[in-house]
């Protein structure tokens, strides 16, 4: 028993790096469900375990990677245990094979060991690359040796962030599990043409869950404080006059008013069009919305276009817009001046752009201004968090205004929760 | 009770299962929590609470949950109309304290759903239903009688449970459910069934129905469901039906004709009927539209996509 309660309590905190919310009793469940069940057969182990451990759909795709890893069949294990020992051996040949490669005039280069190690762990074709281009260079070790040595770094630098990426890129492991789910956490312009379809549906069913979720959340609101007369009588009369119940006016809830600032140059079309396709489709989003497109001049969208996304890019198309650059500071400027009443102390403005504008300074100052006309302004940037540090315009903006990151489907819903709060 | 026993029971109740599910369910049992029981609508939610009852053989208790319901709907209320009558009829009491004790005894209380099934002499299974269209204030409230098997009457107190009865909460996504439910229940997923497991349904449902048709009808409504076009998928309770029916009306062989005649059993809305009779004739090709009524100038239709069910 104790050995089962060590090895679930590990499997536990596996669960929770995976980001399941596992408490103490889901481990005590789970050792007590073990102890009557056969725990030869895998398929019935891994069906307790999920009931006891994974309370969504979305947790039970987490909950089936995390089993596969940690509880490896039998001769998963052995094949596992080879694959090991092979690549260990491996990874001893190349690391003697880059201390011979990485010197410079006999000496060893003066690299950071993580460096080293992307040398090691590049392929064959990467490494004859680098090779050639150290080769290249090495004229300029004697000019200037400190300069040469950042060069180097930076080469390495580059091979190390170009890795990150790709890792951060592969799939999720669940796209054979659940495409559907997969589709939610991949990025937006990774998406093809097929799966456009399947992500409208997505997008329709996540739109029915939150406004769902925001009607009941302002059905529950509390009461004024005001008594209703008319509806207390009302009652009264069912408990023969007894004022048993008193009922409370309702608060009245004022909805805001949504600006929609939308970059449709080229890179940001399919964003903007998913985008759209969200904020349209909940009901409960605001009392009114006006939408502009910009690139490097800005429309206003007849609302009737938007119904239909087919004739959204027609629209978009025909506009001029698509395909140009993105001037923001021109945008708000001319949104500013020709529609005054556009920006009010109730209004939200929504701008979603991925920032890449030219005359960013323009820009900055054009958001400042819009800021303080309008009540609250969001951003919704498509390009992935990981990214932001690296992006000068991004960093800028940001101090400007609340920026969201959009870009997965599960992302945007995330940010429409967020703003309607 | 075991996993052979509880396969035996469901066999006998003719419930077309697989081993997972029978694997969650005796989690259920054996951890005694609530099962909470996810999927689109017609999947069979409800019917494993019926299932359960007949294999356990107990009562069923149900609670149908839907917006604006409450405790006194859902656990108790006072009787007022008794209450007021017997306040009449006692007026002249001596013992005022006495008359106001009683009124709010086990005479004036009508116990709804929840009350039933923890006062119950035997234990009951109870079906909390279609959860999601419940307000989250009754979500929270449910939370003691999950988790404690008690609930509070604030004019009598606490009432803990006689006997615990199996709970089944069904819901179909309309909306997430409080993390704090959640951690209560043993949870469960159910997809539509497979061909084949459709095809075992029929046959476990209706058994003078031919192999032939049944196969027949079980492939139309996989496509049915396959495809992005139908806005609302046919439940396992409309294949019934819709066999049911083909076999009333003498049809032994699904042709074109007679599946467009009797898909008003399968698709209820005309935008459907239309997309279906597509889909069926071969009409459709999904990539060639959607089978809607309306031009279509790029690859895929924004109404009909946008519509599509996960």
């Amino acid at each position: 028993m104790t050995v089962y309660l060590e090895k679930l309590a590990e499997f536990s905190a596996l669960l929770r790096q995976e980001g399941l919310p596992v408490g103490l009793q889901e481990t005590a469940d789970a050792c007590e469900i073990l102890s009557c069940l056969d725990l030869g057969d895998r398929g019935t182990v891994r069906a307790a375990l999920q009931a006891v451990y994974a309370k969504s759909r979305e947790e039970q795709a987490a909950f089936q990677r995390a089993f596969d890893g940690f509880f490896v069949s039998a001769e998963k294990r052995d094949a596992l245990r080879r694959r090991h020992a092979a690549e260990a051996e491996a990874l001893a040949r190349r690391r003697a094979e880059a201390e011979q490669e990485l010197q410079v005039n006999g000496q060893p280069m003066d690299l950071r060991e993580d460096l080293q190690e992307v040398y090691i762990r590049m392929g064959d074709r990467s490494r004859e690359q680098l090779r050639q281009l150290l080769e290249k260079t090495k004229g300029n070790l004697e000019r200037s040796p400190q300069l040469y040595s950042n060069f180097i770094r930076s080469v390495f630098m580059r091979f190390l962030l170009e890795q990150q990426m790709t890792m951060e890129d592969a799939a999720s492991g669940c796209e054979e599990s659940d495409p559907d789910l997969a589709l939610l956490y991949r990025d937006i312009s990774h998406f093809k043409d097929a799966d456009i379809p399947r992500a409208a549906a997505l997008i329709a069913a996540i739109s029915r869950q939150l406004d769902a979720e925001l009607s009941r959340q302002k059905q529950g609101a509390a009461h004024s404080g005001k008594l209703d007369f008319r509806r207390t009588i009302r009652k009264g009369l069912e408990t023969g006059g007894s004022f048993y119940r008193l009922a409370y006016r309702r608060k009245r809830r004022r909805k805001r008013r949504l600006v929609l600032l939308c970059d449709v140059s080229g890179s940001m079309l399919q964003f903007s069009e998913f985008a759209l396709r969200f904020i349209k489709s909940m009901s409960e989003v605001s009392e009114s919305s006006q939408t502009y497109l910009f690139s490097e001049e800005i429309h206003a969208v007849d609302p009737f276009a938007l119904q239909n996304m087919d004739a959204f890019r027609d629209y978009v198309r025909a506009s001029g817009l698509y395909g140009r650059g993105t001037d923001l500071g021109t945008a708000m400027e001319k949104l500013c001046a020709s529609r005054p009443a556009a920006l009010g102390p109730s209004t939200t403005l929504l701008i979603l752009s991925d920032t890449k504008t030219i005359d960013l300074p323009r820009a900055g100052r054009a958001l400042l201004e819009a800021r303080q006309r309008a009540g609250k302004v969001l951003w919704l940037n498509p390009i992935p968090e990981r990214k932001w540090p690296y992006v000068r315009s991004i960093q800028t903006m940001q101090m400007l205004c609340q920026m969201l990151p959009c870009s997965t489907l599960d992302e945007l819903a995330r940010a429409c929760r967020k703003m309607l709060k | 009770m075991d996993i052979p026993a509880l396969k035996a029971k469901l066999d006998e109740a003719r419930y077309i299962y697989d081993d997972s599910l029978v694997t969650t369910l005796l989690v259920a049992l054996k951890l005694g929590r609530p099962l909470l029981i996810e999927g689109a609508a017609g999947v069979g939610k409800t019917e494993i609470a019926k299932v359960m009852a007949h294999a356990l053989d107990r009562d069923l208790v149900r609670l149908q949950c839907y917006e604006g319901l409450d405790e006194s709907k859902a656990l108790y209320e006072w009787n007022y109309q008794k209450q007021l009558l017997s306040i009449q009829v006692q007026m002249n009491r001596q013992d005022p304290d006495a008359l106001t004790r009683s009124l709010f005894s086990d005479d004036y209380l009508l116990p709804r759903p929840l009350l039933q099934s923890i006062r119950a002499e035997k234990p009951v299974v109870l079906l909390i239903d279609e959860i999601d269209k419940s307000d989250e204030e009754f979500e929270a409230f449910l939370l003691e009688l999950l988790s404690e098997m008690q609930v509070t009457i604030p004019e009598v107190g606490v009432v803990r449970a006689r006997t615990i009865p199996f709970v089944v909460l069904t819901s179909n996504r309309t909306r997430p459910l409080s993390e704090a439910l959640r951690r209560r229940c043993a949870y469960l997923y159910i997809q539509y069934p497979s061909l084949e497991k459709e095809v075992a349904i029929i046959r476990a449902r209706l058994p003078n129905v031919n192999e032939h048709l049944a196969v027949q009808a079980a492939q139309a409504i996989q496509r049915l469901r396959g495809s992005d076009a139908i806005l609302k998928k046919p439940s396992i309770a409309e294949t019934l039906d819709w066999v049911s029916a083909l076999e009333a009306l003498g049809i032994s062989d699904l042709t074109d004709e007679s599946a467009r005649q009797t898909l008003g059993f399968v698709l209820k809305s005309s935008e459907d009927l239309e997309a279906g009779e597509a889909v069926l004739s071969g009409k459709s090709g999904e990539d060639e539209g959607c089978g809607h009524a309306h031009d279509h100038q790029h690859g895929h239709c924004g109404h009909c996509a946008g519509a599509g069910s996960q």
